[in-house]
């Protein structure tokens, strides 16, 4: 069993049990892992309309075929669920090393189910799975119950745990992973949360088999030097971090500020890459296995820890007018020891703002309090840790929220990157960069360069992107990668460490059957074209001023494009056609299929 | 010019001398569309009725008009994920097609980007089922591939990508050719380099 360990360990926090389950080769085949892996199960094991923060609700953590070889950045963990948040599937993806960590204890996958009666903390190693008890740890933030998980853990093991945002219930809340990264997008922490589950800590060192080792070694060496060759994986990223799109995407006018009413801050340059690497920086970072070392050590007069990230920067910055970098820092600081998703938490607050509720972010204090009161839902917060959708909705103003199926947007203005609006409108899991990463063809250049403001022919580019994306988050490997690897290095490295044969065309074929499938789960839950969307202001407020004057997101004729192109109808559902050549026509029809 | 970027690499084509004066082609996919250019048409000097539309999986009266490649062109899409097909006639990779089986580059960038290059025979080269039957399985794991005595066929995301692999594939052959006239074995500078056939 080269790859694979083919064995999935199932948790019932209700009763307290655990069970293995068997992963059968097929599905490994077809679904690989992470979020392949992740909305297989959930497709075949929610039933439709759960409450995603019932005990109904599953939570599968997933690992990939590549973790534990020479791949590169492939320690990398995936979580699925049904979102609190969106109410959509929902995977998230995080760097650290709990992927690897989860797989040397000899399983895939991690399903928790059920809701335990008082806090736990789930202990995995080798032969040996325990709930322990952690009412001691309920309260705490993510720094101290890291602290505390990975030493009950020791030496070489990994953790993931929840803050104060995740047992509030927070629809945002994030889980830490390693005390450095965040599986940070759709209210994981909150799922945790409400299954009374503050942590898992997993140990173990069952090697990856490796069906071709000299091959996969040939690979991975291959796949290093194209890494250290690409100026974006050997140089911008390690040199100034993901922030180094500060600057790039507001000299391109497409940075949204404000609540998405400008596109481009005039405070950019204080709080862009340039400037955090000369300030506040401490050190970089890499995750597991990573060449790259995306990651910021930094430190303000009162506080340290890792980022911001580019995201951040903007959520907490741009976003909410804000343009002292020691301030959108402590704020990502206190985010990440709540529990919170950065992005989420800014986007929520600029539609407060917006609507009349808080303001002046910049003043001292005002924003961590704010941030605060979300975590522990007190006044205003409570409100706010419902997310921009239902706060607008509440306000009766469901226009002033910069969402999309409830997700809120990222930092990236569509009226600039016209296939980029087309990703957020098509995203299985709402408002998100990355799903499709337009951003590499729109601005960066890679692996060409396109006309950002057009919007002919964008469809079966972002169709391929979210291909790629899927697979990506299937193998459990970083995207950046993929600023310099193509499929071609993905799928031989595959075939090497499994011994099964991987195409590159394959992978774009595994990547489709996993989009249409988290359609299906959507499409059951009753999401439907309307859905596809975005907020009025993208699609018909002109920019104002910059490179983008005068551009919208022309949606529609896009949207038409991308349904005929995925061949789905009129109404966004993928044609028997289509299943049938995916094998998916029995999942569609409400049966069951590998 | 509606599609810009046909004229820029169809010109590209012929001034790099990877085709004669109306060999070569070019296609993109737009959904169950595919834009290919006109049958006869002068790469060199594409106008905007030298773009032909028709269909994908049906034909139509525009196919009248296309490529006699269109069959190649229809199958690579359909069997890969490629958006863009360039179809070019390479001088030194199609002459060293015609004594191998696969074109191995020995040059730094064809290292880098092609590794290794298949080269398919068929006995009806131009226009044929049995080249679509051949050539399209065969993208599905590699970028470019040389139908023996006849041309390359390279796809990419855009035209761009599908033209780089197929300039890089020439000037890597141009070397390799150069390099078995020497008639010497080069030093070699690469690590693993054993491997490249095994890609």
């Amino acid at each position: 069993m080269y790859g694979w360990h083919r064995k999935i360990l199932v948790v019932d926090l209700t009763s307290g049990t655990f069970q293995e389950e068997a992963l059968p080769g097929e599905v490994a085949h077809t679904w690989l892992g992470g979020r392949g892996l992740g909305t297989y199960w959930l497709y075949h094991h929610l039933e439709q309309g759960i409450d995603p923060l019932g005990a109904d609700n599953h939570l599968v953590f997933a690992a990939g075929p590549l973790a534990g070889t020479r791949a590169p950045a492939s320690g990398r963990v995936s979580a699925s669920t049904k979102s609190p948040l969106t109410g959509t599937v929902f995977d998230s993806n995080a760097g650290g090393a709990f992927g690897v960590r989860l797989k040397s204890c000899g399983y895939e996958a991690l399903v928790v189910t059920g809701r335990s009666a008082s806090p736990v903390y789930l202990k995995v190693s080798p032969g040996t799975v325990s709930l322990e008890p952690a009412e001691a740890l309920w309260g705490q933030d993510t720094r101290a119950a890291h602290r505390h998980l990975a030493g009950a853990g020791g030496p070489g093991s990994s953790v993931v745990c929840i803050g104060p945002a995740g047992e509030n219930l927070v629809r945002f809340a994030s889980v830490a992973v390693d005390g450095r990264r965040s599986l940070g997008r759709g209210g994981l922490g909150a799922v945790m949360g409400a299954k009374g589950l503050k942590g898992i800590v997993a140990r173990g060192n069952m090697p990856t088999a490796i069906a071709d080792p000299e091959g996969a070694g040939f690979v991975c060496y291959e796949m290093e030097k194209v890494l250290k060759a690409n100026p974006v994986t050997s140089q911008a990223l390690p040199e100034f971090g993901t922030a180094v799109l500060v600057n790039l995407l507001n000299q391109a006018g497409a940075w949204p500020a404000g609540n998405f009413r400008q596109s481009s801050f005039s405070g950019a340059e204080a709080i862009s890459g340039e400037a955090l690497a000369g300030s506040l920086m401490e050190k970089r970072f890499a995750c597991y296995r990573c060449p790259i070392g995306c990651g910021r050590l930094t430190r303000t007069s009162r506080d340290r820890g890792e980022g911001p990230e580019y995201e951040s920067i903007w959520a907490l910055g741009a976003n909410l007018g804000v343009e002292d970098l020691q301030v959108i820092a402590e704020a990502n600081y206190l985010c990440n020891r709540l529990g919170l998703d950065t992005i989420s938490t800014g986007g929520t607050l600029a539609c407060a703002a917006e609507l009349g509720l808080e303001a002046d972010f910049g003043r001292p204090g005002v924003l961590l309090d704010l941030i605060e009161k979300i975590a522990f839902r007190r006044g205003v917060g409570d409100e706010l840790a419902e997310g921009s959708r239902r706060l607008a909705e509440k306000y009766g103003r469901p226009e002033l929220a910069m969402q999309v199926k409830g997700l809120e947007l990222p930092a990236y203005d569509p009226r600039g990157l016209k296939g980029q609006g087309l990703a957020y409108a098509t995203s299985n899991r709402g408002g998100c960069h990355l799903r499709a990463n337009m951003l590499g063809p729109e601005i960066l250049g890679t692996p060409k360069r396109v006309n950002r403001f057009a919007w002919a022919g964008k469809a079966g580019l972002v169709i391929v992107m979210q291909h790629t994306s899927a697979v990506l988050d299937s193998l459990v490997m970083c995207k950046f990668t993929s600023f310099a690897l193509g499929d071609e290095h993905y799928a031989r490295l595959l075939t090497r460490v499994t011994g099964e044969e991987y195409r590159p065309q394959d992978l774009q074929v595994i990547g489709e059957r996993v989009w249409n499938l988290e359609r299906l789960f959507n499409l059951r839950e009753g999401f439907a074209r309307a859905d596809d969307t975005l907020p009025p202001r993208l699609t018909s407020t002109p920019v104002s001023d910059g490179p983008g004057r005068g551009q919208i997101v022309e949606l529609e004729p896009m949207l038409g494009e991308y349904y005929r192109f995925r061949e789905w109808d009129e109404h966004g559902r993928p044609t028997p056609a289509k299943l049938a050549r995916l094998g998916l026509t029995e999942v569609g029809s409400g049966g069951d299929a590998v | 010019m509606r599609y810009e970027e046909f004229a820029l690499v169809g010109r590209d084509l012929f001034a790099s001398g990877l085709i004669s004066s109306h060999g070569g082609n070019l296609s993109v996919r737009m959904g169950d569309r595919v834009l290919i250019t006109r049958r006869g048409a002068m790469l060199a000097h594409l106008t905007d009725e030298d773009i032909i539309e028709t269909g994908l999986h049906k034909n139509d009266s525009g196919v009248a008009l296309a490529s006699s490649e269109i069959i190649v062109h229809r199958a690579i899409y359909r069997q890969t994920n490629a958006l863009a097909v360039v179809h070019a006639h390479p001088l030194c990779a199609v002459t060293l097609s015609l004594y191998q089986d696969t074109l191995v580059p020995v040059d730094s960038e064809g290292s880098y980007l092609l590794h290794q290059v298949p080269v398919v025979a068929a006995a009806m080269t131009i226009g044929s089922e049995e080249v679509a039957s051949l050539v399209a399985p065969v993208l599905a794991s590699y970028r470019v591939v040389v139908v023996r005595g006849h041309g390359s066929f390279a796809v990419g995301q855009f035209l761009e990508e599908a033209w780089q692999w197929t300039s890089a594939l020439e000037a890597s052959c141009q070397i390799l050719y150069r390099v078995k006239l020497l008639g010497q074995p080069i030093k070699e500078y690469r690590q693993q380099s054993e491997n490249y056939h095994t890609w």
